[in-house]
């Protein structure tokens, strides 16, 4: 006999503002899509507010934490809040939510999230986003927080370089669940032009994200391929050279067409990406990916001498490299591997993702104090 | 100096050890509870899996050695009164077995495969729990005064998870 699951009420704290798009924030809305979807009631803590028609969650459920301060955290800029104020605004949601659970995301940065995982008495799950190991904020957990880190009943790092990081810095251990994507949304009919078009996605003016490596690559592939396209598409203003065509910030539906319209796609961050969401959604497009050799990225393509690595990498940084990179792919397509890339990308659906995550769950409130255990069933 | 003044610094500093012990105490003795409550958990798990395990005998299309191996592989883990050792090898077994029978016989993703992801979940909470408990047992303040009781310090459940659950459900890559 299968024994009747109770919904669960989930309270999911984010520490970045919704006023701003982030991986973080995304990976919020995708999650609390997912489990209104199977049947659970999520509800969110956020700084900033929610979009409007977000399909995601219904407004009532979120809550926002107020104005968020932008502060520098994890090499880019957050924004945050912490202080008193949101203390308070902290512990009343949690009185008033009556949760099953709190998801708290990047649990030990300074805001509310860690003024949460303080203040929660049910049990804790928590997402480790960061797969930085010298990070400031891990340094100072090792001493300063070992009280709240020890609050949290399961972890869950989003790679195996963020859960090394939670190994050795927090001396806990975690559950390795990815981000999720919207496979069905990607994986449409591609729409190529006769001009090889390179695409790039993310913010424009972060010296993280790699532009310039690009922009200096770029160059070099037009010796060889003068009728490249380089189509880039992000937040931010910057200068950029004629042949660079600029669409700006654009919507979901406008990524996910780009996406179709493109022959290679590149990400050469420079350092310090959590994780290659934007690799997984190019490769459900069919895209192939030049990535530069990160250890997140490496997680999601394999090894670059590895026979079946899913792209091709690059040394974070060098133009050349990125060129010689981006002219294989064009020169020697590979459906095997584009197949295999989208094959791999299919598990990362959120309908796989968030099961684990509810599993997760599940496991946390069975090895919780009894109050909390007999929520878990019937 | 005066005697009053010294004798507030002295209370000041008493009660700041104090409450620092008490703290610990406090930390200490979540450890442990959450030790013992991820064990029962972890218990109750391996064991669903090990009955799940049991149910595949009565698969139909089932082949005869199959449901031989698998049914006294569940039958050893399911055993009572193993020792700790016995246990952990029995469980491996289990899971090397499950890793062997063709995933086509057991229809795709089903009741079983959910049960053996949740207790290699489990497991890895229990042993992150036991990781904790440890630690703070290593303590010179916790070791000179006792502050883990009579307690017997948890030990790590070793076990081999086997492949769907083992890094997870195969998102990460042999790196």
């Amino acid at each position: 006999m299968r024994t009747q699951r109770r919904s669960l009420r989930v309270g999911i704290v984010c520490p970045y503002s919704f006023d701003v798009p982030g991986g973080v924030q995304n990976h919020v809305l995708g999650l609390a899509r997912y489990l209104r979807q199977a049947g659970h009631r999520p509800f969110v803590l956020a700084p900033g507010a929610l979009g409007p028609a977000s399909e995601a969650l219904d407004s009532n459920d979120f809550t926002t934490a107020g104005a968020a301060m932008p502060v520098r955290y994890n090499g880019s800029v957050a924004r945050v809040n912490f202080g008193p104020l949101s203390a308070a605004r902290v512990r009343r949601w949690i009185h008033r939510g009556k949760f099953d659970l709190l998801h708290i995301h990047e649990p030990i940065t300074p805001s509310i999230s860690l003024l949460a995982l303080w203040t929660a008495e049910q049990p804790v799950v928590a997402t480790f986003h960061t797969a930085t190991p010298r990070s400031r904020s891990m340094q100072l957990a090792g001493g300063v927080l070992r009280g709240a880190i020890e609050k949290i009943d399961a972890g869950i790092a989003v790679s195996e370089s963020a859960r090394n990081v939670v190994v050795q810095h927090l001396g806990r251990d975690a559950v390795v669940v990815p981000n999720g994507i919207q496979f069905d949304d990607f994986a449409r009919r591609r729409h190529l032009s006769d001009h090889p078009r390179l695409v790039f996605l993310g913010r424009l003016d972060e010296p993280r994200k790699g532009l310039d490596v690009l922009l200096a690559a770029a160059p070099l592939i037009m010796e060889a391929r003068p009728d490249l396209e380089v189509v880039v598409a992000g937040q931010g203003s910057r200068e950029l050279p004629e042949w660079c065509r600029n669409r700006g910030m654009i919507s979901v539906e406008s990524k996910i067409a780009l996406l179709a319209s493109a022959d290679v796609f590149v990400a050469p961050h420079l350092a310090r990406e959590s994780f290659g969401i934007v690799l997984l959604e190019a490769m459900a497009s069919g895209v192939p990916v030049v990535a530069s050799e990160l250890a997140s990225f490496l997680d999601v393509l394999g090894l670059p001498q590895d026979e079946s690595r899913l792209g091709e990498v690059f040394t974070p940084g060098d133009p050349r490299a990125l060129a010689a990179a981006v002219l294989q792919v064009l020169q020697r397509p590979n459906p095997l591997r584009i197949a295999r890339a989208q094959q791999t990308a299919r598990r990362y659906d959120w309908s796989a993702v968030g099961a684990t995550v509810v599993a997760v769950y599940r496991a946390a409130l069975s090895a919780a104090p009894a109050q909390w255990a007999e929520r878990n069933i019937g | 100096m005066s005697t009053v003044e010294i004798l507030t610094l002295v209370i000041i500093v008493a009660l700041t050890i104090g409450w620092r012990f008490t703290w610990l105490a406090t930390r200490v003795d979540r450890a442990n509870l959450r030790a013992e409550r991820s064990w029962a958990a972890l218990d109750a798990a391996l064991v669903r899996r090990a009955q799940r395990a049991q149910e595949l005998v009565l698969m139909p299309g089932i082949d005869p050695a199959t449901a031989l191996l698998v049914s006294a592989a569940a039958s050893a883990a399911l055993e009572p009164h193993l020792s700790r050792r016995d246990r952990e090898r029995a469980e491996s077994d289990l899971s090397h077995i499950l890793d062997a029978v063709d995933p086509m016989l057991l229809g795709g993703p089903g009741l079983l495969e959910s049960e053996r992801a949740r207790a290699s979940i489990c497991r890895r909470l229990h042993n992150d729990a036991v990781a904790t408990a440890l630690s703070l047992r290593r303590r010179y303040t916790v070791r000179i005064l006792q502050l883990a009781g009579r307690a017997e310090a948890p030990r790590p459940f070793e076990m081999a998870d086997g492949r769907p659950s083992g890094r997870e459900l195969g998102w990460a890559r042999d790196r």
